[in-house]
């Protein structure tokens, strides 16, 4: 791959495990997205990064079906094609860190763990649709555990855990879930050095496991610590795109900033956001 | 609970960390018992004001009679609000399932089948107008506020366009003297029965059920719920249709004690019931179900009615009385719960008043 490429579009080598095609997207007059194709491959870890505003979140929203684009699709590995309002991430193996981390704050880590995948007694009828608490409790405190969260206990509302402790719950729910893909929306931005480690380390471990990952993040040095590829955003599109390994922070901080007179010094912009 | 005391846990205090009974709700059932505690206290300062006559057998199987309609609907209110949704039109939904339960009624000679094939008309249009507001809701993307502030309106018309403003009562006498008025052993309202039976299964759907849940998930965040994949609309419709089929029951049940139809009565029930659910500890604004905040929220209202009539003073001071309750209960609410260990003094003051430390 050549570093210092300006791709139109920005294309995985590997089998692609999800696929965006031209994705426009305006809200009154703000163009967030104008024609962004981007695909994550299997066993990749792709980082997006860029300013504020330049339209990550919304290609992540759209690229898991929360959100429909004005223009252009997005095809889950070869076939589906992610519709939003008919596509079902959680149901079709996308696991979603959303950067509002959409957990019902009323209900405990666990019921938020499960919401949408509950596991039913099935010593009763099935049509009852009781709930087998004791089963999902155990799980979810597997799944806080292999993230190396410690809380009391898994029936405590979301609403009194700390932000840290929220992120990672979200977190956990996303990778329980995800069975090809997983799209993280700033998932370290509020947690301590060694949570953000934790939360890095496992990023590696499930594109290792051939999941496609698709993480935003301001974190440059932790980013380019696990990215394959960083994908660089400017005003709604890709301006630029570099080899994990290979790129330095001052290449990729100013293709963010689109080679203009930069005030500072480049690293005071990078990981302060 | 101790939440400092577990930061280094061995995998066997880990299992008793999880092994908290499985419906852990401590806020929820807290202002239950809080609420109880205020409806004993009411009890007693009527019967010690009435020289015990409140207390007689009597007395309180009245209370229970008067309450079933007030519990039924404050519970059908507590799954809508735990979900985010309110239906003011539940009132003039009892009115209207009477009215079309009394013309089935009328329509069968055999008082049996005239009764059961009533209470079935009763209950199906109650759901009938569930589910009309829920299509309005959903379909149309209107509030439920204005939706059913709209199917109030339309409801009561409706209930008046069909009886010409006359109450109804070609009823089956045998119903009353069998069910409205009856009680087992004596004691217990059938009525009453009716309303505990559907608050035990209503209990157990809140906080056993994946429908529960999916309830409380609406209501704490639409947004959660809707990327957790629930089916928004499918859960709404089905609420909706709940609370209006706990309408449909009170309609039935108001034929049944009274004989007739009411037509200008009901007219604070939705509002009661909002005000009943919120007292016992339902979240106004969605995310926390208390079943049984609901009923002792529910019967607090007619103990203070009821009582009001026995130490004698006019029943109207109820409805004063109740909009007091519900300020304090929810105030002291915001207090401890905001506050914590930071404000003892609401805390004690909400253990002194609501009999709850
Ligand atoms: N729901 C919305 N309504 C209106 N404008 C929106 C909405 N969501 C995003 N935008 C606009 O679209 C642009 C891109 O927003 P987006 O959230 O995708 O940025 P981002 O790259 O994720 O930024 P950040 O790093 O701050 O999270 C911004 O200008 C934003 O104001
Ligand atoms: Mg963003």
């Amino acid at each position: 791959m050549d570093p210092s490429a300006t791709p139109p579009r920005s294309e995985s080598r590997r089998p692609a495990a999800i696929t965006a095609l031209a994705i426009r997207k305006q809200y009154g007059h703000v163009e967030a997205l104008r024609g962004v194709s981007l695909s994550v491959g299997l066993g990749e870890i792709v980082a997006l990064v860029g300013d504020n505003g330049a339209g990550k979140s919304t290609l992540m929203k759209i690229m898991c079906g929360a959100i429909s684009p004005d223009a252009g699709e997005v095809v889950l590995g070869n076939d589906v094609p992610v519709v939003a309002g008919r596509f079902n991430a959680a149901e079709q193996g996308v696991g979603v860190v959303y950067q509002d981390l959409a957990l019902a704050p009323h209900l405990t880590v666990l019921e938020n763990v499960y919401l949408g995948h509950e596991v039913l007694r099935t010593d009763r009828p099935r049509w009852l649709g009781l709930l087998d608490r004791r089963a999902m409790a155990l799980e979810a405190q597997a799944a806080l555990q292999r993230l190396a969260i410690r809380l009391p206990t898994v029936r405590v509302p979301v609403s009194l855990l700390s932000g840290g402790q929220r992120q990672a719950v979200a977190i956990a729910r996303a990778v329980k879930w995800a069975r090809r893909v997983v799209l993280l929306d700033e998932p370290t931005a509020s947690l301590g050095t060694r949570q953000a480690d934790i939360v890095m380390n496992l990023i590696r471990n499930v594109a290792q496991q051939g999941f496609g990952v698709l993480l935003i993040s301001h974190d440059m040095e932790r980013l380019a610590r696990v990215a394959d590829r960083i994908v660089v955003m400017r005003r709604g599109t890709i301006v630029a795109e570099f080899p994990g390994a290979s790129a330095t922070l001052a290449q990729i901080v100013e293709a963010m900033l689109g080679g203009a007179p930069r005030l500072a010094d480049p690293r005071a912009g990078a990981p302060a956001a | 609970m101790t939440v400092d005391a577990t930061a280094d846990l061995t995998d066997q205090e880990q299992d008793d960390a999880l092994a908290l009974p499985a419906n852990w709700q401590p806020r929820t059932a807290g202002a239950a018992l809080s609420i109880f505690g205020v409806d004993v206290v009411a009890v007693l300062i009527f019967s010690a004001l009435s020289h015990f006559v409140f207390l007689t057998r009597q007395s309180l199987s009245n209370i229970a009679l008067d309450g079933s309609e007030s519990v039924l609907l404050c519970i059908g209110s507590a799954f809508l609000l735990g979900a985010g949704e309110l239906d003011i039109s539940i009132g003039a939904n009892v009115i209207l399932s009477s009215v079309v339960g009394g013309k089935t009624m009328a329509a069968f000679g055999s008082p049996l089948a005239a009764s059961l094939i009533g209470a079935c008309a009763c209950v199906f249009c109650g759901v009938a107008v569930g589910a009309f507001n829920a299509a309005v809701v959903t379909r149309l993307r209107v509030t439920s506020f204005i939706t059913t502030l709209a199917s109030l309106g339309i409801v009561t018309g409706i209930a008046y366009v069909l009886t010409n403003g006359y109450n109804i009562s070609d009823v089956p006498l045998g119903l009353q003297s069998y069910f409205g008025v009856a009680k087992l052993g004596g004691l217990l309202p059938y009525p009453a029965l009716l309303a505990f039976a559907f608050a035990v299964a209503a209990w157990f759907v809140v906080y056993r059920t994946r429908f529960g849940l999916h309830t409380l998930a609406l209501g704490s965040s639409r947004e959660a719920a809707v990327r957790a994949g629930i089916n928004v609309r499918g859960r709404l419709m089905a609420l909706f249709m709940l609370a209006g089929g706990s309408a449909g029951v009170c309609g039935f049940i108001d034929l049944s004690r009274y004989a007739s139809t009411n037509l200008s009565g009901h007219q604070t029930d939705a509002l009661a019931a909002i005000a009943g659910a919120v007292i016992g500890g339902t979240n106004l604004f969605g995310g926390r179900i208390s079943i049984g905040g609901a009923v002792f929220g529910a019967l607090l209202a007619v103990i203070l009615q009821d009582g009001l009539v026995v130490v004698g003073l006019a029943a109207f001071y109820q409805l004063i009385a109740v909009g007091i309750v519900l300020i304090t209960a929810v105030s002291l609410r915001e207090f401890t719960q905001s506050g914590d260990s930071s404000t003892p003094l609401s805390s004690r003051l909400m253990g002194l008043l609501l009999g709850h430390a």
